[in-house]
């Protein structure tokens, strides 16, 4: 419908199509700058607000800062391989190479192990629902099923005999982390499996069915038909979990607060602290700038691979 | 060698059957054609002889081995599919040569052993051009011959197509037609050919196997199904336009038969149609382009009146009613355009009785 109102304005007058083009762009342009453009410059700017003026002093106390429930990197603890805290960046980094990998392979892994499958769609919902109940929830079940005294992970190890791990793992900072990173992994798991299935929905079965009888083995086709074939499935899963690893927030919030001392602390969480128990704005503003930054970098490779990708279909 | 022989195939969807007890052999170096409409069963045939497919009755053998119960992989058969199924992600030389890089070790072959076969493949299908393309950057004429050499790299015992010749346009499609058949007789590699297309069966097949509702209704060279129809399905799936089927009723009197047909009547000369009773219907079916025109009354001619004048370039098709006055009964006619035809003349024709079929009303089989 749009593209006959181009052609006809095209055909009257070049300034008419232009006037067209702000008509459409307007709005959005509006929604754009009130919304999105304002508060990141706004954010930057009171990230270099000092006491005195303007300055790096802000970004200079967040990266130094060594209390456990604030620091961005504890490198002592980390150095003498002591358990958690090691500063809230590091949490985050841990939590994407743990996470990433299950959550990729376990998408992937029940997609091609459910698929023509029948009722597999029940099972699928089922790993969905992590993905549906608000995050919030999620953090609180998670609390919930690493309690010592309720929780199923714990009597699954009393009734393993393993002692040493039938207790509330949120409460000790050797399991914290873990305990939060493998709950996000049951809560994440859905949107890589629903990614992945419909990968392979759309996948020609032509191409599996070539391979078997080009002389491939089941293992050979998934990893030189299959998992090549899935490249873009893959990239969207691989960059929406890191970013959404990056500024993990509510799960932390609801269950640890960051705790035991600061042992499962994340940088968004590190941001929220700053902003509404210390009142420091300064710090909070730098705290996200770096955050947006860190998370810049799966971003702009995420965009240049679609760039890409269009380029090539074309 | 290799023979391919199909013994009582029985294959059903739920309730469907897809292919009802299939017997078929096809003989070594044969090309064999599996013809039929949409639905009828000869794709899910030929993937069952690929292993694509278990049957839920019979046996498949390829040379006397029971193949039955083996993976695709193991039968040695090649495939080229419809939509050619090339691996987007692979170029054109990995294409090719992704059949022999996965059995490298099987095989005992070195990197240098699988290049020199794959540009021997590739110079004989004349892609050795494209071998660095990837296979989006072809046309639907490279991606198919890519597909064929794919198939032929490693030479298998049979080579199975799909209806491949479908998504090219009309002018490749004759070219690659004639250039098909011709590698087959080349490399004497037992083919079985999937194809709705009359025109691709008469002219590339050693024999053909027409399919109606998941039978072989007949098997037998391309004159066979042409001109000696077993069954009335195959007389009107084959030919351009299809044979034409009259009802007619036979009459016994003094120990003749007489033919009985709206608009004319001719007596069966003893011994021409053994089997047939008194009273009994039939269709008497005669192929267009063996039906004489006339503009003058000759003797024996049937009296019919022009409907529609089709041209077709050198020839014409003439729709016309042989029974003008009473129920209107029509026949197409494929002859010469030498003369001028126009609508509502009135014509005489003469059918080649020595070509024309008859087929029991009810069941459709041919009749002696």
């Amino acid at each position: 419908m749009f593209r006959g109102i181009w052609r006809r304005s095209s055909r009257k007058r070049g300034r008419s199509k232009k006037a067209i083009i702000i008509t459409f762009l307007l709005p959005e342009l509006i929604l754009l700058l009130t919304f999105v453009l304002t508060p990141i410059v706004g954010t930057f700017v009171i990230s270099f607000q000092t006491d005195n003026g303007y300055g790096p002093d802000n970004y200079y106390k967040v990266i130094t800062e060594t209390s456990p429930d604030k620091a961005l990197v504890l490198p002592k603890n980390i150095e003498s391989l002591r358990p958690p805290p090691w500063g809230a960046l590091i949490h985050n980094i841990v939590w994407v190479l743990i996470h990433l990998p299950l959550v990729v392979f376990l998408g992937l892994a029940l997609a091609y192990l459910l698929h023509e499958v029948k009722g597999s769609s029940i099972v699928k919902t089922i790993i969905f629902l992590g993905m549906v109940i608000p995050m919030i929830v999620g953090g609180l079940l998670i609390r919930f099923m690493y309690d010592g005294t309720l929780g199923v992970v714990p009597l699954l190890f009393k009734t393993l005999g393993i002692n040493s791990l039938a207790k509330t793992w949120t409460n000790y900072p050797q399991t914290a982390l873990i305990s939060l990173i493998l709950g996000s992994v049951w809560l994440w798991t859905g949107f890589s499996l629903t990614v992945y299935s419909a990968a392979f929905e759309s996948l020609p079965k032509s191409y599996i069915e070539a391979a078997k009888i080009d002389g491939a083995s089941g293992l050979q086709i998934f990893f030189k038909i299959v998992i090549p074939l899935l490249r873009h499935a893959t990239i969207v899963v691989v960059v929406m979990t890191m970013l959404w690893d990056l500024k993990i927030f509510d799960i932390v919030y609801v269950s640890t607060l960051g705790g035991p001392g600061g042992s499962s602390n994340v940088m968004a969480l590190v941001m929220y602290l700053y902003f509404a128990r210390a009142l420091d704005y300064g710090r909070s503003a730098a705290t996200a700038v770096i955050l947006a930054l860190i998370t810049l970098i799966p971003g702009a490779w995420f965009i240049k691979q679609v760039v890409k990708s269009g380029k090539e279909k074309r | 060698m290799a023979r391919v022989l199909l013994e009582n195939i029985v294959k059903r969807f739920g309730r469907v059957v897809a292919v009802d007890h299939v017997n078929l052999e096809v003989r070594d170096k044969e090309f064999m054609i599996l013809l039929g409409p949409s639905g009828c069963g000869k794709t899910t045939t030929l993937r069952i002889v690929a292993g694509l497919e278990y049957p839920d009755e019979g046996r498949v053998y390829i040379d006397d081995k029971d193949v039955t119960d083996l993976e695709p992989k193991d039968r040695d058969v090649a495939m080229v599919f419809q939509n050619y199924a090339l691996y987007p992600h692979m170029t054109v030389y990995q294409n090719i040569a992704f059949p022999l890089m996965i059995r490298r070790k099987k095989l005992g072959l070195t990197k240098a052993d699988i290049k020199k076969k794959v540009l021997e493949v590739a110079k004989m299908l004349k892609i050795e051009d494209l071998l660095d393309r990837k296979p989006g950057q072809l046309s639907g004429g490279q991606q198919q011959r890519v597909a064929l050499a794919r198939t032929l790299v490693r030479r298998p015992k049979v080579w199975l197509m799909d209806e491949p010749l479908s998504n090219l346009d009309a002018l490749l499609r004759l070219e690659m037609r004639a250039e098909l058949k011709r590698l087959q007789k080349t490399l004497g590699i037992t083919t079985i050919y999937v194809t709705h297309d009359q025109a691709e069966a008469l002219s590339m097949a050693d024999r053909i196997a027409v399919m109606n509702k998941g039978k072989i209704i007949q098997v037998g060279s391309p004159d066979d199904v042409y001109l000696r129809p077993s069954h009335v399905f195959v007389g009107t799936f084959i030919g351009s336009p299809p044979m034409n089927t009259i009802k007619c009723v036979i009459i016994k009197s003094n120990n003749e038969y007489i033919l009985q047909c709206p608009g004319f009547q001719r007596k069966i000369p003893s011994g021409e149609v053994a089997g047939v009773r008194d009273q009994q219907e039939i269709l008497l079916g005669i192929r267009p382009e063996f039906i004489d025109v006339y503009k003058e009354p000759v003797p024996d001619g049937i009296k019919a009146k022009i409907l529609v004048v089709e041209p077709q370039g050198s020839e014409v098709i003439l729709n016309v009613d042989i029974n003008p006055g009473g129920e209107e009964t029509l026949l197409k006619i494929k002859t010469k355009y030498t003369v001028k035809y126009r609508t509502g003349e009135l014509i005489y024709i003469k059918p080649d009785w020595t070509k024309v079929s008859i087929f029991d009303y009810k069941t459709g089989k041919a009749l002696a």
